[in-house]
């Protein structure tokens, strides 16, 4: 075994210990109340239970996302562990003055899950995840009274145009596929789609 | 905000992934070349992120976090912080051991790299060396007190005498000369690279001091230039595109 082996068995050893002797570890009650840009530089700082807890902020989100498009639990809880693993390898890839923590998760999550139903490697690298958005969904009243706006505002929009923005997001279908399944011309798939997509902003915008 | 109305629709459908094939070529091309269509797809991808959110209400099994936090556990980052201190008093010797392992391969990798400075500040310490010999050689050429002398046969009468060093690699061109005639007034001479072929190029325009004497380096030339020989004439002030007068010194490559 040479001393770099011996090294990493070592350091092994120790995270174990560190692990078990704390079953309630990390302890996330104080990082719980970090906004998510504190949690993201405890967690470039590598600090463990700033990574529990932010699962314990988004799990909730990525998990429901993972599960919608899969419809298996198993895969969307390997989906779950893929998407926090390689943010804490790599949370460098998210750029926080381009947007928020909790719906950059979630657009990440669904690509990947996407690529799991189409049966591709993942193609959704979290470094090539670029978004733009003002929503902040770090406090549990947030996403509550977010969930309930979002949900509010997608039964108002007419049934086919919710219908095509849910084929293309949890289904992953093109709009060539989405206007082969349902028997629309192009042109109108295309248009639901980008009217649906601004009504939910507009709906926000204020 | 304010896009090209000719893409909309596809910018809505790729910020879902749902454009596919020459049309998904055609807009990456175009946000290729524009900001304002590329951040109104960041966007688009920031909307459908709310499409996500109308789902939750499914929660993973406890047994993911417990996973996940094993898993990072294996993978430390780069200072992992840890808030408690354990409570077993072996643990501070397994540390201490681990920490012991890793003096050891920093000391390794330390003299290795002791090794790799010492090699580099001798390169460096011979490339200064150079470059100061190189510095005296210049000064030396072109310092207006330096004494310039043609050792020529005895009797012989002062001649005018140039010696162009010349790199076609580097296009560095230096001319020195002494004994050279004074010049009529608004004149001036011109130094000329004659090339293999084509016309000679000019290389500089110079006058001589009160000594006859002359330290040029010349402008740059294009790299790659062969000379075949060097020549001077009397020229105006400014100097001329092309010989203008007979030749008055030429010298071939030695």
């Amino acid at each position: 075994m040479t001393i770099g082996r011996k090294v990493q068995s070592a350091l092994s050893l120790c995270s174990v210990i560190f692990t078990e002797k704390g079953n309630d570890l990390p302890d996330t009650g104080v990082k719980g109340a970090l906004s998510d840009g504190g949690l993201v530089a405890a967690i470039r700082a590598g600090d463990q239970s700033a990574m529990a807890a932010l699962y314990d902020r988004y799990s909730g989100i990525v998990y429901a996302v993972a599960l919608r498009v899969l419809g298996d639990s198993a895969a969307a809880e390997d989906i779950l562990q893929e998407v926090f693993l390689s943010f804490w390898r790599r949370s460098e890839a998210f750029d926080a003055h381009r947007g928020n923590l909790g719906p950059w998760l979630t657009v990440v999550t669904r690509n990947r899950a996407i690529d799991r139903l189409r049966k591709q490697r993942p193609e959704t690298d979290i470094e090539g995840v670029v978004l733009l958005t003002d929503h902040d969904w770090a406090q549990e009243s947030d996403r509550a009274r977010l969930l309930e706006r979002v949900r509010r505002t997608l039964s108002g929009l007419p049934a086919a145009q919710k219908s095509a923005l849910e084929m293309a997001y949890f289904e992953g279908l093109s709009h060539t596929e989405i206007a082969a399944k349902t028997g629309e011309p192009l042109g109108t798939i295309k248009a639901r789609i980008r009217t649906g997509l601004a009504a939910l902003r507009k709906a926000f915008a204020t | 905000m304010s896009v090209h109305e000719q893409y909309a629709d596809d910018l809505a459908l790729h910020a879902l992934g749902a454009l596919r094939g020459e049309e998904l070529v055609v807009l990456q091309k175009h946000l290729q070349t524009c900001g304002e269509c590329s951040r109104e797809l960041e966007q688009l991808r920031g909307d459908t992120a709310l499409i996500g959110v109308s789902v939750t209400g499914a929660h993973p099994p406890d047994r993911s976090r417990k996973r996940l936090l094993e898993a990072i556990a294996g993978e430390p980052r780069h200072s992992p912080v840890h808030t408690r201190r354990p409570a077993w008093g072996w643990l501070g010797w397994a540390v201490a051991a681990a920490a012991i392992v890793l003096a050891a391969i920093s000391w390794r990798q330390n003299a290795g790299l002791q090794r790799s400075l010492a090699e580099s500040s001798h390169e460096q310490a011979r490339e200064m060396a150079e470059l100061q010999r190189a510095r005296r050689v210049v000064a030396a050429l072109t310092s207006t007190d330096a004494m310039h002398v043609t050792l020529v046969h005895a009797n012989t009468p002062p001649q005018p005498q140039g010696r162009t060093i010349y790199s076609p690699h580097q296009g560095t061109l230096i001319f020195v000369a002494n004994n050279m005639p004074a010049l009529p007034a608004q004149k001036a001479y011109e130094l000329w690279l004659i090339p293999m072929q084509g016309a000679p190029l000019p290389a500089g325009v110079f006058k001589p001091d009160t000594h006859g004497n002359v330290s040029l380096i010349a402008p740059p030339m294009p790299n790659g230039t062969q000379a075949k020989a060097f020549a001077i004439t009397v020229e105006p002030e400014a100097g001329s595109p092309a010989p203008t007068s007979p030749v008055m010194m030429v010298g071939t490559g030695e």
